[in-house]
C-alpha cells in the first residue's frame, strides 16, 4: 500500500501554498532551458523528469547576493543595522535527488565549528520534495557518487512518477508529513525501478590518485580548454564558495555576500599581486581537490552530487566530469 | 573533409611548423564540440568536424595557458574568422605566425546560421571543403531584435529587468569571447568599482551594457555569449543593436574588411564630433 | 539577517602611528565596553578589520595578549581597503571579526630558547609574540630577534627593537638589504638568510618562529636546517588571501588544510604536507 497523488492535486496543493503566501520553487521553462525558478502558478512547474535543470536549488538557501547588514556612516560613528529577514515558509518541488542531496552535504560547511545562520535558518525554513528520476543524459553521474534516480537524501518527501499522471509519495520527514496530509489516496500500483546512469568512474580510484597525484601532468594537459569561467560552480548544486564586498555611498550602504568562483582568476590574488594559481590548470585541480579529497577527509561527504550539470553547462564541454573519467581511465591503465 | 582536415593537421605537426592544433572533438552526444588541443601527430584522430562545431576555437587565442604551447594552428568558420580579423587589427593576434585553418560550413543549427553569406572562410591559409548548394542548417531566436524594438521603451525596460534578474555573474560570456582579452576586466577592478560585481539588477545591467558598450563596434556576433550563458539570456541582442548601430553610422562592419579602419580606433576628418580636432 | 557570524563589531580608533612611509599601525578598542570586558585572543591569532564601505581586509593582531583595554594591526598602503585606513584618523570607527585562527603555541614554547626572524611588513606578527614572552620572562629562555627590510625607513617598530635589547638575555639582530642602509646605520648589512647564518645562534632546545616573503623563508629554512633545527622546531604564520576568516568561503582552502581555522600558524613539517598551492 502507498500513498497516491494524481498531478492535478499535486498542482492544486502548490497553488494552495502560494495562495497562502509561501514561497514555491520548481524546475520551470525558460527562454527554452529548465531552471529551477520561483513559481507565481502551479501551471509554469514541470513536474516530470525530462531535463535537468541548468540551475540548482541551492540559491533558495544561500542566494547568489545577500545583504549581510546594512551600515549607515555618520560622521566618526557608524550604525549597523540588521538586515531584514525573509521569515516566508519555502516549498521546493520536483527538486531532482541530486539536488535535494546537495542539502545535508552544505550543512556540513555552513555549521562546521561556528553556524551560518543565514543558511540554518533558511534550511528550517525550507521544504524539499523531490521527484524521482526516470531518465538521466550522458551527463549525470550520481551513481558514481553514491546516489541513485531515488536517492531520498537532503529530500522531506520523493515523488515517484507512476506515469498516466500520478506519483506515488514517500513522506520522509516531519515537515514533508504535513504538506502532504490527508492529501494523497492508498493505492496499490508499484513504483517502476529506476535505473540511474551507468558509473563513470570509480570514486575510490579517485581518491587513490588524488592521495599522489598533485604534480601530475594530468592538471595542465586537461584544462587547456577551460576557459575560466564560473558555469561549473555556479550551477554546481554544492559549490559554495562566496566574496563579501560593501556596496555604498557616503551615506551608508550593505555588506553583501556574494558566490564566488575558485576558477576566477582574481579568487585566490593578493593585493601585493602575488597570486598561488595563477593558472587555470592549478584553478581547476584545486576544484577537484577540494570537492573529492579535502571535503570527505574533513566532513565524511564528498562535495558532488553527480547532478552532471558541471559537464552539461560548460561552454568548453570540461566540467569535472571530464576530468574524473580522465583520472579513472589512468588509475585502470595502470593497473592493466 | 574530416580525412582532409586530419591529414592536414598531421602533416602541420610533423613539419614542426606549428606546436599545436586548436580544433574540435566529440563532446557528450547531442552536446557542441569541444575544444581540442592536439599536440602529437597520431592524436590528429580526435579531430572531429560537423554541424556540431558550434564553438568559437578563436576565444582561446588570448589564453596564456594556449599561448605557451607555441605556435598555433586553429580551425575557424567562416563567422569565427571575422573575430580574427579584429583581433589582427587590434594586434592582439600575430597573423603571420598564426596557421589558420578554414572550414567550409553548412550551418551549426544556431540562429545566426540562418541566410549566412560566409560560408568559406577567406582569409585563411587554407580552405577545406566547399559548402552544399543546400540552405545551412540554422536555429530560430526566440526573440528577436524587431521584437524588442516594437516595444515601448517601458517594455523593454521590463523585458531586460526579467532577463537579467537570472543572471548569476558566472562572466561565461565574457570568457568564451575572443575580443574579451583585457588582462584584468574592469569588473575585476576595485579601485574604483565601476561595476558591481553583485548578481543584483543594479550590477547585473552595469556589467552587461558596459559589455556591450566596450564590444560596440567590435562584436562580430558569432553568438557565444548566448550560447554559453547559463540563464538563457539573450544577450546578443545587445550587441546586434549597437552592430545595427554602427552600420548606420559609420557603414562598418567588424571583422569584414581586413583593411577598414576600427570604427572607435580611428577617426576622420569629418567625424562630427568636434573635441577631436 | 542576523547573521552574528559576518557582523562585525564596531571599534574607535584611538591611535594612528606611522611606521614606514608606507606601512601604519592603528590601535582601536570596542565601542561597547561590555564586548570589551569579554573579549580576550590567544597572540598569533588574527581579525577582520574593515573600513566600512571599502571592505574588509585581514590582519595579525599584532598585540600582545596581556594587554587589555585595546588591539593593534598594522598594515601597508597597497589596495582599495588600506588605501581606506590609510586616510582614518583617531575617533574614527572600523569594524572587527575575530579573533580567528590558531595563534602561537606558547605553552608548548615554555621553557624554551626562542628565535624569531622576520622580514620587512612581517615584524607585527612577531612584535606581539616578542611582547608576551617578554610579560612572562621567567617562563622562557633565551630570546634572538633577527629582522630585517629593505632600507632603514622599512622597518617597523624600531624604536621597540631598541627596547626589546635591553631586557635580560635578549639578543638584537638589525639588518637592512645591501645599499640599504643609511651613513648613520649602526646594524647588520645582508640578507636575512645570510645574516642568521653569521650570528651563529645556537639551536640547542630552541624553537623558531619565521614569518616573511616565501623568498626568504624558502633561503632562511636550509640555514635553520644547518644550524640543527627539525622543522616540527619551526613555525611560521601564513598570509593567505581571506575572506570569511571562519572556515567557510573556500578562498583560503590549500592542501588539507584552511588556513582560517586549521592555521595561520603552522610548524614546517605541517607546511610540508601543504601542496605549494598558497
Amino acid at each position: 500500500m502507498s500513498a497516491i497523488i494524481h498531478e492535478s492535486g499535486l498542482r492544486t496543493l502548490i497553488d494552495g501554498w502560494l495562495a497562502s503566501g509561501k514561497l514555491v520553487a520548481a524546475p520551470v521553462e525558460v527562454s527554452g532551458r529548465v531552471l529551477y525558478q520561483r513559481l507565481k502558478s502551479s501551471g509554469e512547474a514541470i513536474l516530470e523528469s525530462r531535463e535537468r535543470p541548468a540551475n540548482s536549488i541551492k540559491q533558495f538557501l544561500f542566494p547568489r547576493h545577500q545583504a549581510l547588514f546594512r551600515y549607515r556612516l555618520n560622521g566618526k560613528q557608524v550604525e549597523l543595522v540588521d538586515s531584514a529577514d525573509d521569515t516566508r515558509e519555502q516549498i521546493i518541488v520536483a527538486a531532482r535527488p541530486c539536488d535535494a542531496a546537495s542539502l545535508p552535504v552544505l550543512d556540513h560547511i555552513f555549521n562546521c565549528d561556528c553556524k551560518d545562520a543565514g543558511f540554518d535558518e533558511a534550511r528550517q525554513r525550507t521544504t524539499v520534495i523531490a521527484l524521482a528520476c526516470n531518465s538521466h543524459d550522458e551527463a549525470c553521474f550520481c551513481t558514481s557518487v553514491g546516489l541513485g534516480p531515488s536517492s531520498e537524501a537532503g529530500a522531506d518527501a520523493l515523488l515517484v512518477d507512476l506515469g498516466d499522471s500520478e506519483f506515488e509519495v514517500r513522506v520522509l520527514t516531519d515537515k514533508g508529513r504535513k504538506l502532504f496530509e490527508g492529501r494523497t489516496e492508498p493505492g496499490t500500483r508499484e513504483a517502476p525501478a529506476l535505473e540511474g546512469p551507468p558509473r563513470k568512474f570509480d570514486a575510490g580510484a579517485v581518491r587513490q590518485f588524488l592521495a599522489n597525484g598533485f604534480d601530475n601532468p594530468l592538471w595542465g594537459e586537461e584544462s587547456v580548454g577551460c576557459l575560466g569561467c564560473g558555469v561549473c560552480t555556479y550551477t554546481c548544486p554544492v559549490c559554495h564558495c562566496f566574496d563579501m564586498v560593501d556596496e555604498g555611498n557616503a551615506a551608508g550602504g550593505e555588506r553583501v555576500r556574494n558566490w564566488d568562483s575558485c576558477q576566477f582568476q582574481m579568487f585566490t590574488q593578493h593585493a601585493s599581486g602575488h597570486n598561488p594559481r595563477a593558472t587555470q590548470s592549478q584553478r581547476q585541480r584545486q576544484r577537484i581537490y577540494h570537492k573529492f579529497s579535502i571535503y570527505p577527509e574533513r566532513f565524511g561527504a564528498l562535495l558532488c552530487t553527480g547532478c552532471g550539470n558541471c559537464a552539461r553547462n560548460c561552454p568548453a564541454g570540461l566540467g569535472v566530469l571530464r576530468l574524473l573519467e580522465k583520472i579513472d581511465s589512468r588509475v585502470r591503465q595502470q593497473h592493466v | 573533409m574530416i580525412e582532409q582536415l586530419r591529414e592536414t593537421c598531421r602533416r602541420l605537426l610533423d613539419e614542426g611548423s606549428v606546436q599545436v592544433i586548436i580544433g574540435y572533438g566529440d563532446s557528450l552526444p547531442g552536446k557542441p564540440a569541444r575544444p581540442l588541443f592536439i599536440r602529437k601527430s597520431e592524436d590528429v584522430d580526435q579531430l572531429t568536424w560537423g554541424p556540431h562545431c558550434l564553438p568559437n576555437l578563436t576565444a582561446y587565442l588570448k589564453r596564456k595557458e594556449v599561448k605557451a604551447l607555441g605556435n598555433a594552428a586553429v580551425i575557424v568558420k567562416g563567422c569565427d574568422e571575422k573575430a580574427l580579423v579584429v583581433l589582427t587589427k587590434e594586434s592582439q593576434v600575430d597573423r603571420a605566425s598564426l596557421h589558420v585553418i578554414g572550414m567550409a560550413c553548412d550551418g551549426v543549427c544556431a540562429p545566426k546560421c540562418a541566410g549566412c553569406k560566409m560560408r568559406t572562410p577567406r582569409f585563411a591559409d587554407e580552405v577545406i571543403g566547399t559548402p552544399s548548394d543546400a540552405e545551412p542548417k540554422a536555429g530560430t531566436r526566440p526573440v528577436t531584435l524587431e521584437d524588442l524594438m516594437a516595444k515601448t521603451p517601458a517594455e523593454r525596460w521590463d523585458f531586460w529587468k526579467g532577463e537579467f534578474a537570472r543572471c548569476v555573474k558566472c562572466y561565461a560570456c565574457r570568457q568564451v569571447c575572443p575580443l574579451c582579452y583585457c588582462e584584468r576586466c574592469i569588473a575585476d577592478k576595485n579601485r574604483p568599482q565601476e561595476i558591481l560585481t553583485s548578481a543584483s539588477l543594479t550590477g547585473n545591467f552595469a556589467w552587461h551594457i558596459a559589455r556591450a558598450f566596450h564590444l560596440a563596434a567590435r562584436c562580430v556576433e558569432c553568438g557565444e555569449c548566448t550560447r554559453a550563458c547559463p540563464a538563457g539570456i539573450p544577450l546578443a541582442l545587445l550587441n546586434r543593436a549597437l552592430a545595427e548601430q554602427t552600420e548606420e553610422s559609420f557603414g562598418y562592419q567588424p571583422g569584414m574588411d581586413p583593411d577598414a579602419e576600427p570604427v572607435f580606433g580611428s577617426w576622420k576628418a569629418t567625424d562630427k564630433e568636434t573635441f577631436i580636432r | 539577517m542576523c547573521n552574528n557570524l559576518y557582523k562585525p563589531d564596531l571599534m574607535e580608533i584611538i591611535q594612528v602611528q606611522r611606521q614606514t612611509p608606507d606601512v601604519k599601525s592603528v590601535r582601536v578598542r570596542f565601542r561597547d565596553p561590555a564586548r570589551a570586558r569579554a573579549f580576550s585572543f590567544r597572540v598569533g591569532q588574527f581579525g577582520i578589520f574593515s573600513v566600512f564601505g571599502a571592505g574588509e581586509s585581514t590582519f595579525n593582531i599584532c598585540s600582545s595578549s596581556n594587554w587589555k583595554d585595546y588591539i593593534e594591526f598594522c598594515f601597508r598602503r597597497t589596495g582599495r581597503v588600506t588605501e581606506a585606513l590609510w586616510r582614518l584618523e583617531r575617533g574614527d570607527t572600523i569594524g572587527f571579526r575575530g579573533p580567528y585562527g590558531n595563534g602561537y603555541p606558547v605553552e608548548a614554547w615554555e621553557g624554551k630558547n626562542l628565535i624569531f626572524i622576520g622580514g620587512g611588513i612581517a615584524m607585527p606578527p612577531i612584535r606581539c609574540a616578542v611582547w608576551y614572552v617578554l610579560e612572562n620572562r621567567e617562563k622562557y629562555g633565551n630570546v634572538t630577534i633577527v629582522y630585517g627590510a629593505r632600507k632603514v625607513a622599512d622597518l617597523t617598530f624600531a624604536s621597540e627593537l631598541d627596547e626589546w635589547s635591553r631586557h635580560a638575555r635578549v639578543r638584537v639582530i638589525r639588518t637592512v638589504d645591501p645599499g640599504g642602509e643609511t651613513p648613520d646605520w649602526k646594524g647588520e648589512v645582508g640578507l636575512i638568510p645570510h645574516i642568521v647564518e653569521r650570528s651563529q645562534i645556537s639551536a640547542a632546545n630552541s624553537v623558531a618562529l619565521v614569518i616573511g616573503p616565501p623568498i626568504m623563508i624558502k633561503y632562511t629554512m636550509p640555514v635553520l636546517d644547518r644550524i640543527g633545527l627539525r622543522d616540527e622546531d619551526i613555525y611560521t604564520s601564513l598570509e593567505n588571501r581571506m575572506k570569511c576568516g571562519v572556515g567557510k568561503c573556500g578562498r583560503c582552502n590549500a592542501g588539507h588544510v584552511y588556513v582560517c581555522t586549521d592555521g595561520p600558524v603552522f610548524t614546517m613539517q605541517q607546511l610540508r604536507s601543504i601542496p605549494n598551492d598558497f
